[in-house]
């Protein structure tokens, strides 16, 4: 549990966080946000609501309930098929609910392993105190018993404000059970783009850069240059076309400026250069990073210069 | 690929292991869809494997690769292998035996103290409850909300109070009544108790010593009217059960909120995460003695008019649920 006045050094990716597996390599989640979990919840309400009022219909049916006691059987009802729905659907599905697998979020350990049962029960039964009971407050708050509204008010923002607060937007259920809601991750292999040119590209590509040519970028450039290669061009129409050829256009030019590129280049062989470029820049920068220079970024070489700075200073 | 010395090294690193991976893409979405317990041997045997060699491929990239595309597309996959390799492997009819067996009374035993702490607050609630009634009748009004009452008061009359107390009205039977009562005050109360003792004890033991205020006021109102022991009866047939569930819930708040007061050498999270494991057997023992006091309040209590009668079923029960708690799950020596 994290408190605010208690401050904790940054995770190297906001919004994200890091498990380590019995096999000992980091796996990162992406944390699900507040908003995704409070609609999966929506719609699993909807769902056992939806079937308690189908059982009150067959119980009125049947003549077992009295038009009387027909508030207190349905919440009855809503309570005894909820309790189990979410902790049988967890186990069942490995972590997700109907409403979860909806929106493609999933319940973790937040401690490497597996789900278990007890954790399930935990998180759901503090669900009842944390959501359901205040759900109930707030839609029974009325103005004659101001003291007990004023309470449940201050118990929901208590409870909301626990998931905002931590780290991990646990709910207090999560903390206790030892859990947490991720995005599921959706693997998607796209094409090696180093391969792909080099099929459309048969012979040797006609431009050659040179070691002083690729020394002044670094990972995020050479990443950022790799989303502009990939955005589908087909998903296009007429206006976005013209505006990326002007990108493309000025990312031409900036390149050739910082890298003093001296050759021509034809505004028909943009793509063709910037994918040569991508090319020889990946290759050059993989390489230094093999012998263990890993560049971040375009300031590297700055970065270098006051490590080796501080270091002499250290020294005299 | 015809000239492998032509790729650069990440892009061959690539080429190598790409079908390992489809593979265990089709693998892990076919896991994901069956579950485990469905899939072959081989078809099982391959996932754990193949999810290791992406773990290594996966470390791999993280070093010699700038491929984005590659990059992210890796950690996809090794995550939801991972997921997939590490889900939960409990079947439903097992946990249930097992928990009424063994979890529930072990978890009991273990926290015999808290337990003692949420009997406690109640039983000094009520202790004060009654002596505040007969020093001053009024304070009844203070503690009892009317709706609880139900119009009784120091103001009405003896008659009215027995007439409570044996009554046989046909309309508050059964299923409406189970679900009535299952849902009233003392239900609401436990959920409370328990779930507001994750925020630093305060509120379940107040709330606990708060309804030992009421028992103990509505108690002496009786008395004073030469009613005691047949509110006794009245009260014990499910009280017992009811009350003592409340006291059970009130001791597994107590102990989540201790866990966040006094942690230890762990952090706050690690202790709530300990305390949590007997805490919540606790609330579903509450939970469980709530529903059966329910049912004996919605069927038995109107059935039945006799007061020893009622004393023998309520305290029996009483008795019947601390023998489950003192004496199962214990290891045979």
């Amino acid at each position: 549990m994290r408190f605010w006045f208690r401050k904790r050094a940054k995770p190297d990716r906001p919004g994200f966080d890091e498990i380590m597996p019995p096999e000992g390599v980091p796996l990162y989640f992406e944390i699900a946000t507040f908003g995704v979990r409070f609609g999966a919840q929506l719609v699993d309400i909807l769902i056992t609501s939806l079937a308690a009022i189908a059982l009150l219909l067959f119980l009125g049916s049947i003549g077992l309930s009295k038009p009387g006691s027909m508030m207190a059987i349905a919440s009855m009802l809503f309570f005894l098929i909820r309790i189990p729905y979410y902790v049988v659907t967890e186990l069942l599905w490995n972590g997700q609910t109907l409403g979860k697998r909806m929106v493609k979020i999933k319940v973790i350990a937040s401690k490497s392993g597996s789900l278990t049962a007890q954790s399930l029960v935990v998180r759901n039964l503090m669900k009842e105190a944390e959501i359901f009971l205040p759900g109930t407050l707030l839609l029974t708050i009325n103005a004659t018993t101001p003291i007990w509204s004023l309470i449940s008010l201050a118990w929901i923002t208590g409870v909301m404000a626990v998931p905002l607060m931590s780290r991990r937007s646990q709910r207090l259920g999560d903390m206790i059970a030892g859990t947490f809601v991720i995005h599921l991750p959706k693997p998607i292999l796209l094409k090696d783009l180093a391969l792909a040119s080099k099929a459309s590209v048969p012979t040797k590509s006609k431009f050659t850069f040179l070691a002083h040519h690729l020394d002044h970028y670094g990972a995020f450039e050479l990443q950022t240059l790799e989303d502009l290669l990939r955005a589908d061009v087909r998903a296009y129409n007429a206006s976005t076309a013209q505006r990326r050829k002007s990108t493309v256009d000025a990312v031409v030019k900036q390149i050739r400026k910082k890298i003093d590129f001296a050759d021509k280049v034809l505004p028909s062989e943009n793509i063709e250069f910037l994918s040569a470029f991508y090319n020889a820049q990946r290759a050059f920068l993989e390489q230094r990073q093999l012998f263990g220079d890993k560049r971040t970024n375009k300031r590297h070489a700055q970065e270098k210069d006051n490590k080796t700075n501080s270091m002499e200073k250290e020294k005299s | 690929m015809s000239d492998q010395s032509d790729i650069m090294r990440s892009a061959r690193f690539r080429a190598e292991r790409e079908t390992d991976w489809r593979k265990l893409e089709a693998l892990t979405a076919k896991a994901e869809k069956q579950g485990l317990n469905r899939m072959s041997f081989a078809e099982a045997r391959d996932l754990a494997s193949l999810y290791r060699r992406s773990t290594t491929a996966l470390s791999i990239a993280r070093q010699i690769s700038l491929d984005r595309a590659l990059l992210r597309y890796l950690e996809a996959l090794t995550s939801r292998a991972y997921l997939s390799v590490y889900a939960p492997q409990e079947r439903l009819g097992g946990l249930l035996r097992r928990f009424l067996t063994q979890g529930a009374p072990q978890a009991m035993r273990r926290s015999w103290a808290f337990i003692l702490i949420g009997f406690l607050c109640m039983a000094l609630g009520a202790i004060a409850g009654y002596f505040l009634f007969f020093e001053n009748a009024s304070w009844f009004h203070v503690f009892m909300p009317p709706e609880m009452a139900g119009g009784r008061g120091p103001d009405s009359s003896t008659e009215q109070l027995r007439s409570v107390i044996y009554d046989n009205d046909p309309d508050v039977n059964g299923l409406g009544a189970f679900a009535t009562l299952l849902f009233s005050h003392n239900t609401r109360i436990a959920i409370f108790v328990f779930g507001l003792g994750a925020f630093l004890c305060v509120p379940a033991i107040l709330l606990t010593f708060y309804n030992g205020l009421l028992l103990g006021a509505f108690y002496a109102l009786h008395v004073e009217r030469g009613l005691g022991l047949d509110l006794a009866g009245w009260l014990s047939i499910h009280g017992v059960t009811e009350l003592s569930a409340i006291c059970i819930a009130c001791g597994g708040g107590v102990q989540l909120g201790a866990a966040v007061l006094f942690p230890g050498q762990r952090t706050r999270g690690d202790a709530l995460r300990d305390a949590g494991r007997d805490a919540v057997k606790l609330a579903l023992v509450a939970a469980i003695m709530l529903i059966a006091a329910a049912l004996l309040e919605g069927f038995g209590r109107q059935l039945i008019q006799d007061r020893t009668a009622r004393f023998v079923i309520g305290w029996g029960v009483g008795a019947l649920w601390l023998s489950w708690f003192v004496f199962a799950g214990r290891k045979r020596s």
